[in-house]
């Protein structure tokens, strides 16, 4: 399996997330709020390539519901079981164009730890005119190297994230390959996402 | 004995009478034609002073540092010599090598070899053949491989910016190659010269020179069959070439007061290889081909009237043409760009008698490319200019140049750059210089003119001479999502420029032992840098060129020659470099800048910062020379070391501060052995990088270690 999941910090205890994407559960409160790495989540990897030597991939987002912290079929694409997807470098959230969630999403420089709420304002939803996580080197979570192709996650950069059912997280992109290395080769397998992300239960803005 | 209170008068008589060859006697009767001066009877190399330049049998003599003529020991700016005796003895065939083993200078290698100069990157040195500038930068990299060193008489080396005399691209400092003049009456040479991967030279060479006329003539060829480091690669690590250089170097003396001359060059490279990759299973291959040709035309018309007036007219006309063709399965492309480049100046060199040489020119440049990936396929530009220099010998112990230069372009308008240096002769065996002076670099072709967009990927760049009708035009084509910069807040963009602070001493602590310190700082603004001004539907995005970034070098070079015994010399350099950008550092100290290390990030602090990419903090030489005592065997041995540098960026913040952004430190030894049969016939053999040091993915341009052995005739 892709996903792998362990509890790094903060409060050790067991993390039971009966909380749903589906807004229709109530969030229970007083769940402790747990930094969770999700490892090596599949974005659209690539299948082979065509004629013309150039990539091929089926195309599609990976789905994450990030209150269940889990995988969500992409048949569930048009429901709010999901709070954000991948596909390449590309990050969709459950809202606006890209969902009928309340999702949205805003990018934040800092050091992930020392991010203690969810801002009032400055929400983005996706929409015709771009993502709310923008897309391109520099401009979202990552830089390219058009040198050796890099994909490399900014380091200092966090993601807010509203969820589908209105609640808030912020998430840490780690890494865009398999096997997560340092440096990536030639050879390192790209689009497989591995994040850290803290979401906090009980609605409020606070990520203590 | 006012003569030898300004020997450098008589040195620049006798650059005035430079090519009459009249006796030296002439050049007193000159002065004291010219000024009066009394002469007390002195003859060239018999003056009783030791400080005097008449005592010297050949003071080097160097033109580059002042635009005229003047000793290497009493030039007001840090210059370096490399005399052709000692590049022959080296056994080094092109310029890239022989400079790659001074000291405070280093390869670098990005689109051909060039020179890291102060710590600057190669497109900031000004290179000059003759004192006329060449043209052909590819990615900012004028490729030093390019030129071979069979022909020369002097390679000079000015540190710091000579944009007040030179223009652009002097900033860094200027590389003069001085090609040989005929001086005898009939001479001819020839040599060739194997090593190892099938790489082969041959030389040959004329001269006349007659009373009036003088004749110089020379061809080189220079080819391999290249050498692969990653023989799991498809391709050569670096491909086989063929490279031709004719030069031919004639002046005409048609009266006394009236001589001319001029310069010609043509040279022509071939190379080929073929690239390709493995991609799941599928290998996908083609051949790249790529010829390259440049000529130069030089004339120059010299008229000095009697007296302490002397000017020169001067016209450099220079071409450089490149193709890369591309074959694969479903066919050819081809990759075209070509420049062009006319220049008129003028000079007029005037001596008074109040110690004061004055330098004016004045001149117009007109510039042509054509490219593929040019907007509108031609453009071209001009500068007029005009400079002037001052050089006062204000007393025999101090010496002051001061010097600037108007340049008007007519794509980034008008630019200033002044430069004042002053020598002081604290004694006759310790001088000081110090100077302090502005430089610039011209946006290039590409930040002006550039229209392209990948095919592959979608992105597209946009030259900054255009940016504003461009994302116009990609906007009325809806290629424009949003836009991430105001277009109308464009401002027209500028040449990089810099201000440098130099100050260096040499000493003669014994007459064996000599001393060179030199400090430099330079502060560098306006560094021309791509920048995304807009999303474009794809996802992807425009970019133009802007003045972004400050930068500074500083450090200190030393240089320490030493003759412990008759026949033996040494040379020891060592250069500390620190290179930073200067946002970077004020981002640090507000603690906007993190790091990753092990999947966490960390807020970087100053000391985790490595400073520019491609810097080693520490670098040097060696230089062993031995000469038998009939001097008829030599041996020379040269390392040069360098210490770790940063190849890129691997962490996402675009800095260098992880230890796996760096390439380890190496060092590379070379040794040649001469041997002279008679007056005619000289052998030469030896081995470069002898150690065999390799580093196929971060130092591709170094080969293993390489024999070759050579022979040379020659009828003088």
């Amino acid at each position: 399996m892709f996903k792998k999941t362990f509890t790094y910090l903060l409060i050790v205890g067991l993390s039971i997330s009966l909380s749903a994407c589906d807004s229709s559960t109530s969030a229970i409160d007083n769940e402790p709020v747990i930094a969770e790495r999700v490892l090596e989540i599949p974005a659209d990897p690539y299948t082979g390539v065509d004629g013309d030597g150039r990539p091929l991939s089926a195309g599609v987002f990976t789905y994450y519901c990030l209150t269940e912290n889990k995988i969500v079929p992409s048949s569930e694409a048009n429901t709010t079981n999901w709070d954000i997807a991948f596909k390449g470098t590309s990050i969709i959230v459950n809202g606006g164009t890209s969902g009928p969630g309340q999702g949205a999403a805003q990018v934040a420089d800092g050091l992930f730890a020392e991010v203690s709420s969810a801002p009032e304002s400055g929400w983005l939803q996706d929409s015709a005119e771009g993502f709310a996580v923008p897309a391109g080197s520099g401009q979202g979570w990552y830089n390219y190297d058009p040198a050796t192709h890099a994909i490399t996650p900014i380091p200092g950069r966090v993601l807010l994230i509203r969820t589908a059912d209105g609640r808030f997280a912020k998430m840490s992109m780690v890494n865009y390959y398999k096997g997560l290395p340092e440096v990536p080769s030639f050879d390192s397998e790209s689009r497989f996402i591995t994040f850290d992300f803290v979401f906090q239960p009980d609605g409020s803005r606070s990520f203590n | 004995m006012i003569l030898t209170s300004y020997p450098i008068l008589g040195v620049f008589a006798q650059y005035l009478t430079q090519t009459s060859r009249l006796a030296s006697w002439f050049l007193f009767g000159l002065l004291i034609f010219g000024f009066s001066l009394p002469a007390q009877g002195q003859t060239t190399g018999t003056a009783p002073s030791p400080d005097s330049l008449w005592t010297i049998e050949l003071p080097i003599m160097v033109v580059t540092a002042t635009r005229s003529e003047i000793a290497l020991r009493d030039v007001p700016v840090p210059t370096k010599v490399l005399l052709a005796e000692q590049i022959k003895k080296r056994g080094v065939l092109r310029l890239s090598d022989l400079l790659a083993e001074e000291p405070g200078m280093l390869q670098v290698h990005y689109f051909g070899s060039g020179i890291q100069l102060q710590g600057f990157d190669a497109e900031y040195t000004l290179i000059l053949i003759d004192g006329q500038p060449v043209i052909g930068r590819n990615g900012g990299t004028l490729d030093l491989d390019r030129f071979a060193v069979s022909d020369i008489e002097s390679v000079e080396i000015v540190q710091g910016p000579s944009s007040s005399l030179y223009g652009s691209e002097a900033l860094a400092g200027v590389i003069n190659l001085r090609t040989r003049e005929a001086n005898l009456p009939w001479a001819a040479s020839t040599g060739y010269r194997v090593q190892t991967n099938g790489t082969r030279n041959a030389t040959l060479s004329a001269e006349r020179a007659g009373k009036r006329l003088g004749i110089r003539l020379n061809y080189d060829r220079f080819a391999s069959n290249g050498y692969d480091l990653s023989p799991d690669v498809i391709g050569l690590t670096g491909p086989g070439f063929v490279t031709h250089t004719l030069s031919t170097r004639i002046s005409q003396k048609w009266s006394p007061t009236l001589s001319s001359s001029l310069s010609a060059r043509f040279a022509s490279q071939n190379q080929s290889n073929v690239i390709g990759f493995d991609q799941s299973g599928v290998e996908l291959s083609f051949d790249e081909r790529l010829n390259q040709d440049d000529f130069s035309f030089s004339p120059e018309l010299t008229w000095k009237p009697m007296g302490a007036h002397r000017v020169t007219i001067r016209s450099h006309i220079t071409g450089f043409d490149t193709r890369t063709i591309l074959v694969d399965q479903e066919g050819t492309s081809s990759i075209q760009f070509s420049q062009g480049y006319q220049k008129m100046e003028a000079q007029h060199d005037l001596i008074l008698a109040s110690g004061l040489i004055m330098n004016t020119g004045a001149g117009v440049i007109h510039e042509q490319v054509t490219a593929d990936r040019i907007s509108g396929g031609t453009r071209s530009n001009s500068t007029t200019y005009a400079f002037t220099q001052q050089q006062w010998f204000l007393h025999p112990t101090l010496q002051l140049n001061s010097s600037a230069r108007l340049d008007y372009h007519t794509d980034y308008g008008t630019r200033f750059t002044p430069k004042a240096a002053v020598m002081y002769k604290a004694a006759n065996s310790l001088r000081l210089r110090a100077s302090v002076g502005s430089g610039f670099k011209a946006p290039s072709f590409q930040q002006l003119y550039m229209d392209f967009t990948n095919a592959v990927a979608g992105y597209s760049v946009v030259g900054a001479a255009d940016v504003t009708s461009a994302l116009n035009d990609l906007e009325s084509l809806g290629q424009i999502q949003t836009f991430l910069s105001d277009p109308s807040s464009f401002s027209a963009i500028l040449p990089e420029s810099s201000w440098a602070f130099n100050v260096s001493t040499d000493f003669d602590v014994t007459s064996r032992l000599h001393a060179h310190i030199s400090l430099f700082r330079n502060n560098v603004q306006d560094l021309i840098e791509t920048l995304p001004v807009a999303a474009k539907p794809n996802g992807q995005q425009v970019f133009t060129y802007v003045n972004l970034s400050r930068i500074f070098t500083q450090g200190l070079t030393t240089e320490i020659r030493i003759k412990p015994l008759a026949q033996v010399s040494l040379s020891l350099g060592y250069q500390y470099l620190d290179a930073k950008d200067r946002t970077v550092l004020a981002d640090i100290a507000d603690g906007r800048v993190y790091g990753r290390k092990g999947g966490r990030d960390f807020r970087l602090t100053r000391s985790d910062y490595g400073g520019l990419f491609n810097r080693s903090r520490h670098s040097g030489s060696l230089q062993v020379a031995w000469n038998s005592k009939d001097d008829r065997s030599s041996v020379r041995l040269r390392g040069s070391f360098r210490s770790r540098y940063g190849y890129g960026d691997q962490n996402g913040n675009l800095i260098l501060d992880a230890d796996t952004e760096y390439v380890a430190g190496f060092s590379t030894w070379n040794a040649t052995f001469n041997h002279d049969f008679g007056t005619r016939l000289t052998l030469q053999t030896g081995v470069n990088n002898m150690w065999g040091y390799t580093n196929p993915q971060f130092v591709p341009s170094l080969s293993g270690r390489q024999f070759f052995v050579g022979l040379q005739f020659s009828t003088h």
